[in-house]
């Protein structure tokens, strides 16, 4: 599904450039949970925001579900992103003005879904995230487990190929952080591919196969049994 | 995906409520004072377009030219009409009238009450859109003593409005006069005023002078046929009367009504400004106050960017392209231009009586009128797009990968802009405030000029039945009275302008010059009453109408001004003798010098002035001096009773030569008092987005100002901080507006001949003022910050 090639990105203020990939190579197929690993600054989020086409690389490939997207513009990356990719983050990112139900519901306008049907999706993935009595509720009036369920439920109300996850349990308590990663596990069995950046060996080892970074190139691969 | 935009758009609205009031009030400010401004202009626009002949119909204007300049004015030859239409083919008809507007008494059974009005020929009611209720145009004039006048008038005459035609009404207490057409009032907007008309003829057969082409004293209207083009006429009419009376210096030409009320002013014989300069002006400044109130919405939006980074962020995650975030955004400022639209009609509805007061005008806020509401909605979303563009696009180009990482975005571009756009504000605001002060200094110095009179407790009378006649024994029981000082008969109100000729010469005088000498005719006592000294010689006495008859040429003792007198040569000008080029039998021999003194135009320099002795039937008005020390309205009751004592029949009808002194700054009161109301909102509107941005900014620096205060700053060297900056903004501003003002002001002060210089003080003061109410304004943000426990600050980052 993915496959990324001597990916390289650096970032550049007026004095110092620095190196976020490092001629990063990997491939993630379809049905995959992969969790990548490292310390702060080894280019796990720059990583994942090139997979999420957030971002583009300076150089090498990157081929998603065999279109090469490295040099995509930005309008085509948003169109590709938002049919084919769901987002998960550490601070849930949830618009504070708009309630439970409509903060789902954003993915499937921007889509163009119609609104009767947008009501059934939202709905349906509201009751699987067991969150459909908070429909009406604003963000704020949210635990954080809640909030980080109600984010799942944006990223796959739209049923992504990928769900890409940016420390999904960073500002979870322990039960919280488990439940979310039950949920992901779930949607993983259910066929969705997930590619999960942490800094939790507990939360990686929901996955099969853990990617280690260090100063933008990859130094291990575990594969999870 | 409009319904979520709306939905987000609203409960950001509510959400940020301060932000909120701050944007939509200040916008509604700013749209109603837009709005204020473009019903005046409307209003001004209207001038006249009532008149279904406005294209063709004109006014007989006539350029005179002089040693100095040319001056232009409406006095017509009376027999110019008739040569005009015989000799000229295009013109339909024409109609002449009485100049300006005649006061005449009217008495109905034992009520008597003055009205102003004009003779005219019957071919006013066909040129003019005039619409009769009872009687008709073609019979109008049929009888020589016939009136047509206005349903106002017919309620003050008569009480009503209906079944007036064929009553009677005495005038003047002499003749009676029978309304033979009653019409509709008068549009306000209509150059063309009055409360009757009564026929040319009367005037004509009582003033034997109109029958000559020596005379100018008449209005003169034009009808041109239909694609008639006026330029070929007026061609015609440049020497015209010079083919009848070859001495003339009068050249007339025609001034079509669609710019009578708009471009009317004269300089050296061309058409130039007018109040269509006004006009003009402040339609620049309904569209500058507007802008002033955008700028606050774009000020405040991208200040307070980095709450809506994170939205921004998380929806182009989802998919929002970036031309859905800026519709998105432009929505936003839509919503709020449509909110401050609605509040700012309110607010209209709730001052436009107040404005109406301001400007002297009756207009309505109309929103019947398609015009209107079109007006509206288009300022709305006018304001709504310029208001929502730049944020729009700021907002939009946000990288979702460093806002949602919480990366401080670089504000630096930002930043500059949003400073550049308080300059702008207050730069605006400084020049108006300059602006206003200019205006002010002017009005105040033009009116504390030395006019080389006294108006103070002087009073004018009009004289009626025999006053004139009785003018001796009227004047002691005045004195006697105690309240009076001294009275005086003229010809002329002493303010006003009058009588001229270009007709004397004298002595030494250039041949081939032409100077335009006003002549006055007063009684002796008029230069004590009104305060004027005798420079040289002595002031008039009785016997000086006619001292001598000397070879069948009569000679006259005259007083003149000491302009006149610098004319006539450097050495002394008494017993020099003046002719009358028209009349060789007329002579006028100086005796006396009086100083000058202003009239006509106030701002202009006085022009030479000559004085005879009045006689009685000429005499139109009385002046009063009223002692000082006593209680005037006491003073006025006593001199109303001597009148009415030698006059029965009329009501006492008098003014304070002040109060018409003020009279006739009305339109540069008018303007000053705009300008301090527009400076004034303005200012209001800037200081709302100032606030609001002063307190994004402490907000955005609360982390800096948490760890100055650990490392030991002090409350005052933080408010300092946070106010220096603001500072320095109005300090630029300063740099801005003031060479702009100077520029600006120096040209609005080229129209007046007596005007005041700009002081540097004026400067100093526009731009202090800028900074204190700025510092006012953000002092209370910066203070609130630095008040600010560091402790909740640092713990929040």
């Amino acid at each position: 599904m993915i496959k990324i090639t001597d990916l390289e990105k650096f970032y550049r203020t007026e004095e110092v450039e620095t190196i976020a990939l490092n001629k990063l190579s990997m491939e993630v197929r379809k049905g995959e949970f992969v969790a990548i690993m490292g310390p702060s600054g080894c280019g796990k989020s720059t990583l994942l925001n090139i997979l999420g086409m957030l971002d583009d690389p300076d150089a090498g490939s990157y081929i998603f579900n065999d279109t090469e997207v490295a040099h995509f513009n930005e309008r085509k990356r948003a169109d590709l992103r938002k049919h084919n990719i769901g987002f998960v983050f550490q601070s849930f990112n949830l618009i504070d003005e708009l309630t439970v139900f409509e903060n789902v519901e954003l993915p499937l306008i921007y889509t163009g879904v119609a609104a009767s049907e947008r009501v059934k999706r939202v709905e349906a993935v509201l009751d699987k995230m067991q969150i459909m009595h908070r429909r009406n509720h604003y963000p704020q009036q949210l635990s954080g487990g809640q909030q980080q369920r109600v984010a799942i439920a944006r990223a796959v109300v739209n049923n992504p190929k990928l769900i890409l996850a940016d420390e999904p349990t960073g500002n979870l308590d322990s039960s919280n952080g488990n439940e979310v990663m039950e949920l992901l596990t779930d949607l993983n069995e259910q066929g969705t591919t997930i590619i999960m950046v942490t800094h939790s060996e507990h939360d990686a080892r929901y996955s099969h196969r853990i990617i280690r970074l260090l100063d933008g190139h990859t130094v291990m691969e575990n594969i999870m049994i | 995906m409009l319904k979520n935009y709306f939905k987000t758009a609203f409960r950001s609205l509510y959400k940020n409520k301060g932000y909120s009031f701050l944007n939509i009030f200040g916008l509604a400010i700013g749209i109603a004072c837009a709005s204020f401004i473009f019903l005046w202009v409307e209003n001004e626009l209207s001038y006249d377009q009532f008149n279904t002949k406005k294209d063709q119909v004109y006014l007989t204007m006539v350029n005179q030219p002089y040693d100095k300049s040319i001056f232009t004015h409406t006095s017509t030859q009376a027999p110019l009409a008739a040569a005009m239409q015989s000799e000229i083919p295009g013109i339909a008809q024409t109609c002449r009238t009485s100049e300006g507007e005649t006061s005449m008494l009217f008495s109905v059974g034992d009520r008597s009450m003055y009205a102003s009005g004009k003779y005219a020929e019957p071919s006013l009611f066909s040129m003019f859109t005039l619409s009769f209720m009872e009687g008709n145009a073609q019979i109008a004039f049929s009888q020589l003593h016939s009136l047509v006048i206005t349903q106002s008038t017919a309620l003050k005459f008569f009480g009503t409005d209906r079944n007036v035609v064929g009553k009677t009404i005495r005038v003047d207490n002499k003749q009676d006069y029978v309304v033979s057409g009653l019409i509709k009032d008068i549009p306000r907007n209509s150059s063309m005023q009055f409360e009757w008309v009564a026929p040319f003829q009367i005037t004509y057969n009582q003033n034997p002078w109109m029958k000559s082409w020596d005379n100018s004293g008449i209005t003169t209207y034009v009808e041109l046929k239909p694609g008639v083009d006026p330029e070929a006429v007026n061609k015609q009419l440049k020497n015209f009367v010079q083919r009848r009376a070859p001495q003339s210096i009068s050249h007339p030409f025609l001034f079509n009504m669609k710019s009578w009320h708009l471009h009317w002013g004269f300089e050296n014989g061309k058409q130039v400004g007018g109040q269509i300069e006004y006009v003009n002006l402040f339609a620049i400044i309904a569209w500058i106050i507007l802008l002033i109130a955008c700028i606050n919405f774009m000020n405040l939006a991208t200040a307070r960017s980095e709450k809506r980074a994170r939205e921004v962020g998380v929806r182009k995650v989802l998919g929002a392209g970036k031309k859905m975030l800026i519709a998105q955004f432009i929505g936003e400022a839509l919503i709020l231009a449509f909110a401050a639209s609605f509040l700012a009609v309110l607010i209209i509805t709730l001052t436009l009586p107040f404005f109406n007061i301001l400007v002297q005008q009756q207009l309505t806020l109309g929103l019947d009128k398609p015009l209107h509401i079109g007006a509206l909605l288009a300022m709305t979303l006018i304001c709504g797009l310029v208001a929502g563009s730049y944020p729009s696009f700021y907002l939009s180009s946000f990288n979702p990968v460093f806002v949602l990482k919480g990366v401080k975005l670089k504000d630096s571009g930002a930043a500059f802009i949003r400073k550049a756009l308080v300059v702008i504000q207050f730069s605006v605001s400084i020049i108006l405030i300059v602006g206003t002060i200019v205006i002010y200094q002017q009005i105040q110095h033009v009116k504390s000029r030395n006019l080389g009179l006294n108006k103070d407790n002087l009073l004018e009378v009009a004289v009626h039945g025999s006053l004139a006649k009785n003018f001796i024994p009227v004047k002691q029981d005045m004195i006697n009275t105690g309240y009076v000082v001294n009275a005086a008969l003229s010809d002329h109100t002493t303010l006003g302008d009058g009588n001229n000729t270009d007709k004397l010469s004298w002595e030494g005088k250039a041949a081939g010059s032409k100077v335009l000498v006003s002549g006055r005719s007063v009684t002796p006592e008029f230069f004590a009453t009104s305060g004027m000294h005798i420079i040289e010689g002595r002031g008039l006495q009785v016997p000086d109408s006619l001292v001598a008859t000397e070879n069948s040429s009569k000679i006259t003792n005259i007083v003149i001004t000491r302009s006149m007198a610098k004319l006539m040569g450097k050495q002394s000008p008494i017993n020099k003798l003046l002719y009358n080029e028209g009349d060789p039998t007329m002579k006028l021999r100086v005796v006396g010098v009086v100083n000058d003194y202003v009239y006509g135009n106030m701002y202009g320099t006085p022009d030479p002035v000559i004085f005879n002795i009045v006689q009685p039937k000429d005499a139109y008005v009385m002046y009063v001096k009223l002692n000082g020390q006593k209680d005037i309205t006491k003073g006025v009751a006593e001199i109303k009773n001597i009148v009415s004592r030698y006059n029965p029949g009329y009501p006492f009808d008098y003014h304070f030569v002040d109060d018409q002194f003020n009279q006739r700054f009305l339109t540069e009161t008018l303007i000053s008092e705009l300008s301090r109301v527009f400076a004034l909102l303005a200012i209001i509107i800037s200081c709302l987005g100032l606030f609001g941005l002063a307190a994004y900014t402490a907000e955005r620096r609360i982390k800096e100002i948490g760890i100055r205060k650990v490392l030991g700053a002090t409350v005052t060297g933080i408010t300092t901080l946070l106010s220096l900056d603001f500072l320095q903004l109005i300090g630029v501003s300063c740099l801005v507006a003031f060479p702009l003002a100077y520029l600006g002001m120096s040209q609005w002060l080229n129209n007046y001949e007596y005007r005041v210089g700009i002081n540097w003080w004026v400067f100093a003061l526009s731009g202090g003022a800028a900074v204190i109410i700025a510092m006012l304004t953000i002092s209370f943000q910066s203070i609130k910050a630095a008040l600010a426990n560091p402790v909740n600050s640092l713990k929040n980052e």
